[in-house]
């Protein structure tokens, strides 16, 4: 693998080139939000962006997609699933890279789920070390950052004034190859290293993961369930925004003729009365406690023990889209110091 | 790759009226291959699917030796169970399954065995009454205790005469009620009247257990009580799912997948789990 110093002006050449035989997405800004969304000049890109509205996920699984479609007795299968174009995701941060490893093991690992492959397999993966750590980051405690986990084909980082482009894959050096930049030097990962050690030192929250996993689940009963129980408003934002949360309903729609419709799948969250709901008006979790307790067990704690990694990746997201500010690092540390 | 949130065409190929609102689906692949290769261990369940209406998880019924057709009894509670039960012979529906884990037939040999069940709880335990009639010397003592509300809410009691008649097997009966004119020579009370009476013992049983929650949760305690022990006691659960490959994530129950790691626990893994009332 080859790793490529390039000036700022550069960054211009490059994605001209990748939109040359890709579909580009990056972070975008929108409003004092960012979110990734489809570029076609590196004039789009807000690279210093703090994280996304939504997590990219929704790139892999949509927050709403058809399963099939009917008509009176005939079922079609979705065979284009995905543009034939190759696509690039641009710009993600290592909290996001290391989600993509909890959901590969959640769609790929049991079974595979066909749309998720192709999507993922379609995608190449452009890493981008953060600039600046936002209020609501706590990867580094999560052990998910500042440095990006594995699973890119090239890693961006601004080193000042210039990017070092790093390869990971066959695809990802084949890229940068065919730029023409320059091959980086010892003194150009240096400076990565000074940008890694100025974040570290920039983290305002954090986990203290050390035997969290038996922490959580040895106190259901505990008092921080109903504390927090209380001001959930049970919205569901915490887990639309969530990169790791996976859940979805499986719905069907039938046109207004009655002969044809589709069957979808839609994203769902735990935080909702219905998600535990069985016949006859039954309920596993009717209560809120119950329901934030899941949410955040599963992020904590349950997630290790399905897939032998910590489903929550620090990305602070579920924080910020918090209406009454409920703060999973805060629930992680009330577990921890308040008795039960 | 087989797209595993593809159904596949079953024929209807018989419908059995088990109580007023509970019927029992005799079912074939029309693909061959497909019904062939169907075979699932007792306590498995099955999707049903209706395009345009929905889709909903259920055990499957009939015996594990049948492998001509397969069978589900349904109980209309709701959207989808309500448009299955407008089905009749020949129609067709999408079937996919099966899914989930069984009953441990493979710890039950020579074990004697008890069921206790309730309601519309009987037909996940069913293949193994029927595995156990046809592999008899393999077991020990069967005990089947079964409580519905009333007596028209037995499920399969066109069958119960031939339990009977097993080999050393006991079949028990009670509803909570009888109504006013119906005759009933049986228990009246709760599931675990009958466990007052029951003649298996401890020692060298297993007790598998299937109904509404509730049920489940006197059972266990009144079996503990009796000399049982946690690692001797399974339950099938009931949960809401939408895939049944544990993906959709509804059905988790603190750090299981009802549908892939149950719906069949041993009351030991599940102990102390949140959200669940037994």
């Amino acid at each position: 693998m080859t790793n490529f110093i390039m000036p700022e002006e550069g960054l211009e050449h490059l994605i001209k080139t990748l939109c040359g035989s890709y579909e580009v997405f990056g972070p975008v800004r929108k409003g004092v939000e960012c979110s990734f969304e489809k570029i076609t000049s590196a004039k789009d890109l807000w690279l210093d962006y703090p994280t996304t509205i939504l997590p990219p996920k929704k790139f892999f699984t949509p927050p709403r997609e058809t399963i099939f479609t009917f008509k009176e007795d005939k079922i079609s299968k979705i065979e284009d699933m995905i543009p034939e174009e190759r696509q690039i995701l641009l710009g993600v941060h290592s909290c996001d890279m290391a989600s993509f490893t909890f959901l590969d093991r959640v769609f790929l690992g049991f079974r595979s789920d066909p749309r998720y492959l192709r999507r993922r397999n379609n995608f190449l993966i452009f890493a981008l070390t953060c600039k600046k750590v936002s209020e609501t980051c706590f990867c580094q405690s999560m052990g998910t950052g500042p440095e990006a986990p594995s699973g890119y084909d090239v890693l961006m980082t601004d080193i000042g004034g210039r990017y070092l482009l790093e390869a990971s894959s066959s695809g990802g050096n084949a890229l940068l190859g065919s730029l023409g930049f320059q091959q980086a030097t010892v003194e150009d990962f240096e400076a990565k290293r000074g940008c890694l050690e100025s974040l570290k030192g920039q983290f305002k929250k954090a986990v203290n993961r050390s035997g969290l996993v038996e922490l959580a689940y040895n106190n259901q009963e505990h008092p921080v369930w109903k504390k927090y129980g209380n001001i959930c408003v049970a919205c569901g934002q915490c887990a639309m925004v969530c990169p790791t949360c996976f859940c979805f309903d499986v719905k069907d729609r039938m046109d207004l003729s009655l002969q044809s419709g589709e069957r979808y799948r839609e994203w769902d969250v735990c935080l909702l009365l219905e998600f535990a709901e069985v016949a006859l008006g039954g309920n596993f979790r009717k209560s809120r406690d119950a329901r934030l307790r899941q949410f955040m067990c599963h992020n904590l704690s349950y997630g290790v023990m399905q897939y032998n990694l910590m489903k929550c990746v620090g990305c602070g997201r579920c924080i910020k889209a918090c209406p009454v500010q409920i703060d999973i690092t805060e629930i992680a540390r009330e577990l921890r110091e308040v008795s039960s | 790759m087989k797209d595993p949130y593809e159904r596949d065409v079953a024929e209807i190929l018989g419908v059995q009226l088990e109580t007023s609102n509970t019927k029992t689906f005799v079912m074939k692949f029309l693909d061959e291959g497909r019904q062939s290769n169907f075979s699932f261990i007792p306590g498995q369940f099955i999707v049903i699917s209706i395009p345009g209406v929905g889709e909903a998880m259920f055990s499957i019924s009939s015996s594990t030796s049948n492998h001509e057709n397969f069978s589900t009894t349904i109980r209309n509670v709701g959207r989808v169970t309500g448009m299955i039960h407008k089905y009749n012979v020949g129609d067709r529906i999408l079937v996919g399954g099966p899914y989930g884990s069984g009953w441990p037939m493979g710890q039950l040999e020579g074990k004697d065995i008890m069921i206790v069940t309730g309601g519309i709880g009987l037909p996940s335990p069913r293949p193994v009454i029927n595995y156990i009639n046809e592999h008899r010397r393999d077991f020990g003592s069967l005990e089947i205790l079964y409580g519905t509300r009333t007596p028209a809410e037995s499920v399969f009691a066109w069958e119960q005469e031939a339990w009977r008649k097993m080999e050393s097997t006991r079949l028990a009966l009670c509803v909570d009620y009888v109504p006013e004119g119906v005759q009933w020579e049986h228990k009246v009370g709760v599931v675990t009247t009958l466990c007052e009476e029951m003649v298996t013992k401890p020692r060298n049983a297993v007790a598998l257990i299937c109904g509404p929650e509730v049920m489940m949760h006197f059972v266990v305690l009144d079996l503990l009580k009796r000399g049982f022990h946690e690692d001797q006691l399974y339950l099938s659960l009931e949960r809401r799912m939408r895939c049944g490959i544990a993906q959709c994530g509804h059905c988790q129950l603190g750090p299981k997948f009802v549908c892939k790691d149950g719906p069949v626990f041993r009351y030991s893994e599940i102990m102390g789990l949140p959200d669940c009332g037994i």
